[in-house]
Order: C-alpha cells, then structure tokens, then sequence
C-alpha cells in the first residue's frame, strides 16, 4: 500500500516540486523567526540580577564648569545620600541599567579572553540596585588603599575566564603598572534589561578623578515626583549653571523593551502572514491538484477505496512532501548550530526547528484537511462521468 | 446474482430535473453476459452505475446475491465493489502517473493482499489480457486497445464475480473492439457474470442476452 503511494509521488514529483519549495521556503523562515523569538524568550526567562523599582538615574551635566568637577558629583551625592526619602545612592559611569551607553572592552585571564561591559561604579551600587552576591563581596573600605583595582565580575564572566575556577583573589593585568584583583561574582547583570543575552560584566571602582556623573538613587516606598522635584532643585541650587535630569528606571526599561519587542512584534506579524499566504496558497494548490485528479478519485472509488481511504491518501501525500521539504530544510538549519553561525546557544536553535517542524506539519495538515475531504466526498459516479 | 426492482433514478439540478431511469425491473443470472443498448441519454450508464454501487437510486431496490445493499455503509459498498465487481470504463480512467503493473493492482490495494502478491496477480491478470510484455510502460505510450486491456486486466485482478463494462470497445475501432469482446467471452466462459453497455448491434449478438433502453424506460 504505502510503496504504492510513494512510487505515485514519485512520478509526480516534477508536479509536486514548487509545492516541496513553498513548504521548504516556509520552514526556513520560521525557523528563523523562532530562533529570534525563542533566544529573546529565553533572555526574558533569565532573571537581570538587579531591581530597578523604586531607582531613579540622575544625569548631571557640568556645561561650561570644568573645575573641580569630581568633587562637586561627590559632594552632590552625598547631599543626595542625606535624604531621608532616599535609601541609597551610587555613582555610576554613563551605562546606567536600560540606557543605549555601552562600555566594553576586551579582558584577558591566561589564554582566556572575552569582551565584557564595564561599569564603573562607588561602593555602594550593589545595595542601591540590590544586586545578589554570589561568591565573594562587593568592593568596600577595605580595597581603598591596596594596591589592585578591585573586581566585582558575573558569572558569565566568570565561566569565560575562569572555566572550573574559583575567580575570587584571581589578579588580571590590566596594563603596565596595574593589577585588577577579582574580589566577588555576582549571579547576572543584564544591564539592558530582560532581552538582553547574558554577557560577561565588570564592575570596577571609580577613582578621585572619574568624572563620571551618572547616580542611580534609591528611594524608600512611596517617595513621589514632589519629592524629584526638590531634589532636583536642590542640587541645581549646589552646582551653577548645571544640569540635572532624572529618570525613573521603570520607565527606561519600558523604553528598552520596546526597543526589542517591536522588531520582535513586526517579525511575527510579517512571518504570520507569509504563513496565512503560504496556508492560503497550499489550500490552493491542494483544491486545484484534487479537482484535477476527480477521475483518479472516482476509479479508486469504483475499485474499493472507502472515503476514508481517499483522505488518507491525499492526507498522506502531502505529509510525505512536507516531510521532505523538511528534512531539506532541516539540512540548512542544522548548519547554524554546527557552524556556530551567531553567538547562540544550540539549545535554542534546536528548539526551533522542533517547533517550526511541528507549526509546518500543522498547517499543512489544516490545509489539506478539508480538500482531502472533499475529495473523499466526491461521488464516485460523478467523478467518473466527467472525465 | 443483480436484482433490481423499480428502480427509479432522479437526477436533480436547481432548473431541471432529469428522469433518468423509469421503473427497472430486472434480475441478471450468474454467468450470464447480459447488453444494455439503447440511444444516447437513455440512461444506460447510469443503470450500469446502479448495479455496481456507484451511485445510488433514487426510489427502488437493488439486491446482490439476494441481500439488499441501499442501507449500507460506506465501508460495505467498498468492500463489495473490490471484492464482487469489476469494472471497465469507456475512458479507461487509467492512472497516467502508474505504470500499468501499478495500475493494475489498484483493487487489490484495498484488500489485505502483500505486495509480492499483489505483483503476482497483477501479472497474471495482465497475461490473460495479452499485456505481459508492457508492464513497465505507461499509459501514454500505449495504444487505445493496450489501455483497455490494463484496464481489463485491473478489473480482473481480483477476481470479481461480476464485470461491468460501459461502452468497453466505445473508443476503439472495429478490431480492436473484436479483440476486446473476445476477451470479455472468455472471462464469462471462465465463470463471470458481466454486463456490458454497448452501441454495437453485432456485439450485442454475440452476448447472451439484450436489455434495451428508452428514455429510462426498459423496452426489452
Ligand atoms: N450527474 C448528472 N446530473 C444530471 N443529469 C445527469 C447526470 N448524469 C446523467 N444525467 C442525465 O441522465 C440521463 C442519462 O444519462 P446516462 O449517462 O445514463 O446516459 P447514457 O445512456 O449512458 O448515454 P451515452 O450513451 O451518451 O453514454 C441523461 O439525460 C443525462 O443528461
Ligand atoms: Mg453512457
């Protein structure tokens, strides 16, 4: 039965090779729109490894005054650290969590190397973002006068250069004369919010002459724009002819995650209706294919065939050319994985083609559902008598 | 062995509505080689269709081998049409995607026969007919009295009790259609039944027994 099925497709397969491409052409595409939808779920799965609740970023710009300007952010953040609507307050380099600002830089261990975000920040950053400590501690007191730069690395990081390795008391060179001493991990710090892949990060001290004038400042519960206000105020009134901007750190996320989530909305919408069109063109052909062979249908009929037997038939046909433009298919994508094409996990790709073998499946099943039916339907008289 | 008793078949349209058979009574013999004749219209394929399941009437009975088929299911009719009837169109109806060994296992697809089986009767069933040398032809590159034989062949193949041929020979000149209803003699001489629709008053001589038609209206 089945060796008879094959050898009809077979012969037919010069009729049925546009339809082995549609469907080869469909399953590249979602693969591709899966591998892009699935890393961006699985980022959203990974915590960030920080809360951003309550947190405002306070962007000062100096202007035209050059003098003194590292002292003056400390003495405003200390005003700031007075508050008592403010429970913490940090210093930070202008990579703030959720801005477009990146600092990396290459860092090597050995004959480990990598790039990773580099944050310069004050002592005091991991409470004001609560960052969860994994090994080790944050910088503190203690590393002021040593002779290192102290290191607080993710675990990223971490498994970059350090692969089976405690990290902490660990010493990078970082040119010459000085030596970066890695003093504790933290879990993860995906700075650019949820969307964003894992990837390693450093955070490092600033030094009296950073002119860094980003604070992030942590406000206590229920602490309102009244408040933003004076603060603002406030500090303008310390420095002249400043500036000063504050953010709340909810609302950059909100603007990060737009950011990702409409490419990723536009790709589904364009990719969902490439799939409608290539469901709407298979119906087509299927209808087309299954009025033109109404003869063939009324002599299996005459010979035997039930009406289920019929659909199963045409049923059949199309999943053993979906199965091969599949596994064409599958040919293709398995060389991203294999060929590192893209920093990604294989995991994910993997996962992919598993749900886009299962989408095409469906919607070739949904397509040829009801003309398979139809075609059963058919009588077998009627379909003898026209041909 | 074919009962049918006031058989009446309606054809309905949204326009018109066709009698196409007007109460038939008549009862076809095992063994016998029964003609259906009459002028074009008269409905002869449609009894034809009648008696092998294809269709349904639309008033009437239809006994085969003394047991009433109109309630029948689906799966019934199937089974009836592999296993008793053969049949044998005017057009063929070949598979033009089959080479004509595939096509001639069609029926038996549909029973639970192996393939080696299956290769078996087909040949055999293609010797009979005189066809064993194009076996891996297909239908294109055949003759029309070749088609007609594979598609006697596939009638034959699994050996059905009874073969019903619409107008057999109605594509094939003269000596070819002489060939053609040779072989029809023969397998009603191995114990057929079949009943045949011709156009032809010499080949409805050399059967056994003449069904006229008129209208619908069975006038002899
Ligand atoms: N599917 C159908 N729908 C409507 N009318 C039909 C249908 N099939 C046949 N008819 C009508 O029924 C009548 C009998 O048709 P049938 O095909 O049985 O004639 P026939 O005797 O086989 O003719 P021919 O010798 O030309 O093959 C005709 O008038 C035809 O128009
Ligand atoms: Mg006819």
């Amino acid at each position: 039965m089945l060796r008879h099925f094959f050898t009809l497709i077979w012969n037919k397969r010069k009729t049925h090779a546009l339809l082995i491409v549609e469907i080869w052409a469909s399953f590249l595409v979602l693969f591709g729109v899966l591998t892009f939808l699935l890393s961006n779920l699985r980022n959203y799965r990974e915590p960030i490894g920080f809360s951003y609740e309550q947190v405002w970023s306070m962007e000062l710009t100096n202007n035209q005054d050059t003098t003194d300007v590292p002292a003056k952010v400390e003495s405003i953040l200390r005003r700031i650290r007075a508050y008592p609507e403010v429970e913490s307050a940090s210093r930070m380099s202008s990579n703030t969590p959720f801005t477009m600002n990146n600092m990396n830089n290459s860092v090597s261990y050995q004959n480990a190397s990598t790039l990773a975000e580099f944050y310069r920040t004050d002592e005091s950053l991991y409470r004001t973002l609560d960052i969860t400590m994994q090994k080790g501690r944050w910088f503190g007191p203690q590393d002021r006068s040593a002779r290192y730069t102290p290191l607080v690395i993710n675990q990223k990081l971490q498994e970059k250069l350090f692969p089976g390795e405690n990290p902490i008391g660990k010493t990078i060179k970082k040119d010459d004369t000085h030596f970066w001493k890695v003093v504790g991990v933290v879990e993860t710090f995906k700075g650019k919010g949820e969307y964003m892949n894992n990837t390693p990060a450093i955070f490092e001290p600033l030094t009296e002459k950073d002119w860094d004038m980003s604070i992030l400042i942590k406000t206590r519960p229920g602490t309102d724009a009244t408040f933003e206000a004076n603060l603002v105020k406030d500090v303008l009134a310390m420095v002249r002819n400043w500036g000063a901007e504050v953010t709340y750190l909810t609302e950059s996320r909100k603007t990060q995650h737009n950011l990702t989530l409409v490419p990723v909305i536009i790709f589904g919408i364009i990719s969902t209706f490439l799939l409608i069109n290539v469901g709407l063109g298979l119906f087509g052909v299927l209808n087309l294919n299954i009025a033109r062979r109404r003869g063939e249908i009324g002599l299996r009929r005459a010979m035997g065939a039930t009406e289920r037997s019929i659909s199963l038939q045409f049923l059949g046909e199309i999943w053993v050319l979906a199965s091969f433009s599949i596994l064409l298919g599958l040919l293709f994508a398995v060389q991203f994985p294999l060929l590192h094409v893209f920093d990604m996990d294989a995991g994910i790709y993997l996962l992919a083609m598993a749900v886009a073998v299962v989408v095409i499946y469906l919607i070739v099943t949904l397509c040829a559902w009801y003309p398979s039916r139809q075609a059963s339907l058919i009588a077998p008289a009627v379909a003898l008598h026209e041909d | 062995m074919i009962k049918l008793q006031n058989v009446e078949k309606v054809y309905r349209t949204s326009s018109v509505e066709t009698l196409a058979l007007n109460n038939i009574n008549l009862t076809v013999n095992k063994g016998e080689f029964v003609s259906i004749m009459g002028p074009s219209g008269c409905g002869k394929s449609t009894l034809l269709n009648i008696m092998g399941l294809l269709d349904e009437p639309s008033q009437g009975h239809i006994e085969i081998d003394g047991r009433r088929v109109e309630s029948y299911q689906d799966q019934k009719l199937a089974r009836l049409r592999n296993e008793k009837l053969g049949f044998i169109f005017q057009s063929f109806h070949l598979i033009n995607d089959l080479s004509v060994l595939d096509n001639v296992e069609i029926p038996l697809l549909y029973r639970n026969t192996s393939a080696k089986e299956r290769r078996e009767l087909a040949r055999e069933a293609l010797e009979k007919v005189g066809l064993s040398n194009r076996m891996k032809h297909f239908p294109k590159q055949l003759s029309g009295g070749q088609k007609q034989r594979v598609a006697i062949a596939r009638a034959i193949v699994g050996r059905p009790e009874i073969i019903l041929a619409d107008e057999p020979t109605g594509n094939l000149d003269s000596v070819m259609g002489n060939e053609i209803l040779a072989i029809l003699q023969k397998l009603n001489a191995d114990g057929a039944t079949i009943i045949m629709v011709t156009h032809d008053d010499s080949m409805a001589r050399q059967t056994h027994r003449l069904i006229r038609l008129f209208d619908g209206t069975q006038v002899q």
